[in-house]
């Protein structure tokens, strides 16, 4: 089972290194225990799984700041990329 | 301590190799410069396309590009070359790169009165610097006499969590043990700016490095304001995204890795030099080969350059050391890459064990291995920032 990188503890994504496939188990490490996700689509390597549900317009939050925010609602185990993310500085969709 | 090999010039930093430089004042002496180079070993040449026909910054930046370049201290002596008629004069060039002490020769091709002439000069010229840079011993020289240049691009989601880190920690090294270091692209640092604020040694340099990335944000804004433009506007590329970077911000709080995590002691201008040791933001744009020469022309005398995608570029006299945070990249690309840091992930290396051995490839390249770049002699870095409009 993968364990997803998850890099500073405000994170509520974390990245899979290594290619993930939908269905499959991915555990992510938090400082309130393991939380277990199942992965909602397949996952390139080096992209972002949700840990927690966000909801629109939510924070993405990874190193421990603000990278943009939730298009739409997101659940754990979901791919988070540019089909669901939006960031106010530089390109907007 | 650290200690490295290279050669003391008259004023400045050491030099980590020894080339003759032979370079155009003008693009339109780029074939005899070229025609030179490929007749005297020992030789790089320095072309591009500007030096005519231009006014303003863009004319100052050029300028800058050109001088801070030939007064690099890998450089022992320099050709320059110029047309005669041209906007950037050669005489200036020349005489700025005399100011250092290093040999300078200056050929003018209308003046010579024709290419095979000026090539003929300049072909025995540059044998008699050769000749003369061979006979320069290498001196043995403290972390404190390096400045690194700090460089990402091809980024996936590898180099926020292993090259940058791994060369953030070279970074935290070199600049304890007295050296410098410069980080740069500022339209990569768009998202992370008040993260490296915060680290600024002063009020006044975190100020500046809010307004330089102010400024480029609001250029950028400019640039893709039009309608027409918008399927122009992204700032992140296909790699990027494909290599798992959603956001600029994202991509900027990665890059910043690369800078450690010391305090910033001051915002460079383009072509701006250092005068005390410490860790500097430089202000120079996101294109690759814009940014690297600014990184040589304010003096670094090497690059470190972390790719997830992989690219085999090189400056032309200056190593840049090619490191990837992406295994399979390496493994794909090794022929152009010159360290793997991507043992942090598949291996669960800590970055302190990888960046000990990337300090180790730092300080053994600026003794002079050969990067896969500079056997490749691989150029393609040597470009000049334009301001159209200023």
């Amino acid at each position: 089972m993968l364990t997803a990188l998850r890099i500073d503890p405000r994170d509520n994504v974390a990245v899979v290194l290594r290619e993930v496939q939908k269905g499959e188990e991915v555990l992510v490490n938090m400082i309130t225990g393991a939380v277990h996700l199942t992965a909602q689509s397949d996952i390139p390597f080096g992209h972002k799984i949700a840990v927690t549900t966000l909801l629109e317009s939510d924070p993405i939050i990874k190193y421990g700041e603000e990278i943009g925010n939730a298009k739409k609602p997101i659940q754990p185990g979901a791919w988070v990329h540019l089909q669901n993310v939006y960031c106010k500085r530089g390109r907007e969709d | 301590m650290h200690t490295f090999y290279g050669y003391r010039r008259q004023q400045g930093l050491p030099g980590l190799r020894n080339w003759v430089a032979i370079i155009p004042s003008v693009f339109c002496a780029n074939t005899v410069v070229r025609r030179i180079a490929q007749q005297a070993a020992g030789t790089v040449e320095l072309i591009h396309p500007v030096g005519c026909s231009q006014v303003g910054l863009d004319l100052e930046l050029t300028a800058k590009a050109l001088k801070g370049v030939g007064r690099h201290p890998n450089f022992y002596g320099v050709i320059v070359v110029g047309l005669g008629c041209e906007r950037f004069q050669a005489k200036e060039l020349a005489d700025s790169i005399a100011a250092t002490g290093k040999p300078v020769e200056m050929i003018v091709i209308q003046e010579e009165g024709d290419t095979q002439k000026a090539i003929d000069k300049g072909v025995r010229l540059a044998q008699k610097l050769v000749e003369q840079a061979a006979k320069q011993q290498k001196e043995e020289f403290p972390l404190s006499e390096l400045c690194l240049g700090l460089k990402c691009g091809g980024t996936d989601a590898t180099s926020g969590i292993a090259a940058n880190p791994a060369l953030g920690w070279v970074t935290d090294q070199i600049v304890a043990e007295g050296g410098s270091a410069m980080l740069t692209e500022v339209t990569e640092l768009i998202g992370a700016e008040h993260v490296l604020a915060r680290r600024a040694v002063t009020p006044i340099v975190g100020q500046k490095i809010l307004d330089i990335v102010r400024n480029m944000e609001n250029k950028l804004k400019t640039g893709t304001a039009r309608s027409d433009f918008q399927n122009r506007s992204a700032l992140i590329s296909p790699g990027n995204e494909d290599g798992g970077i959603t956001t600029v911000v994202e991509k900027a709080l990665g890059g910043i890795h690369k800078g450690g995590t010391g305090p910033i002691t001051g915002v460079l201008a383009y072509g701006e030099t250092l005068e005390e040791h410490g860790l500097y933001i430089l202000d120079c744009p996101g294109h690759d080969g814009e940014a690297v020469t600014g990184l040589v022309a304010s003096g670094c005398q090497v690059v470190v350059f972390t790719t997830g995608r992989g690219t085999p570029t090189g400056f032309p006299g200056v190593p840049v050391i090619k490191i990837t945070g992406n295994t399979s990249t390496y493994e794909r690309m090794k022929y152009n890459l010159d360290f793997n840091a991507g043992e942090i992930i598949d291996k669960g290396l800590s970055i302190a064990e990888v960046g000990e051995g990337l300090l180790e490839k730092v300080i053994e390249t600026a003794s002079g291995v050969p990067t896969k770049a500079e056997i490749g002699m691989n150029d393609e870095l040597f470009c000049i920032t334009r301001s159209y409009g200023g």
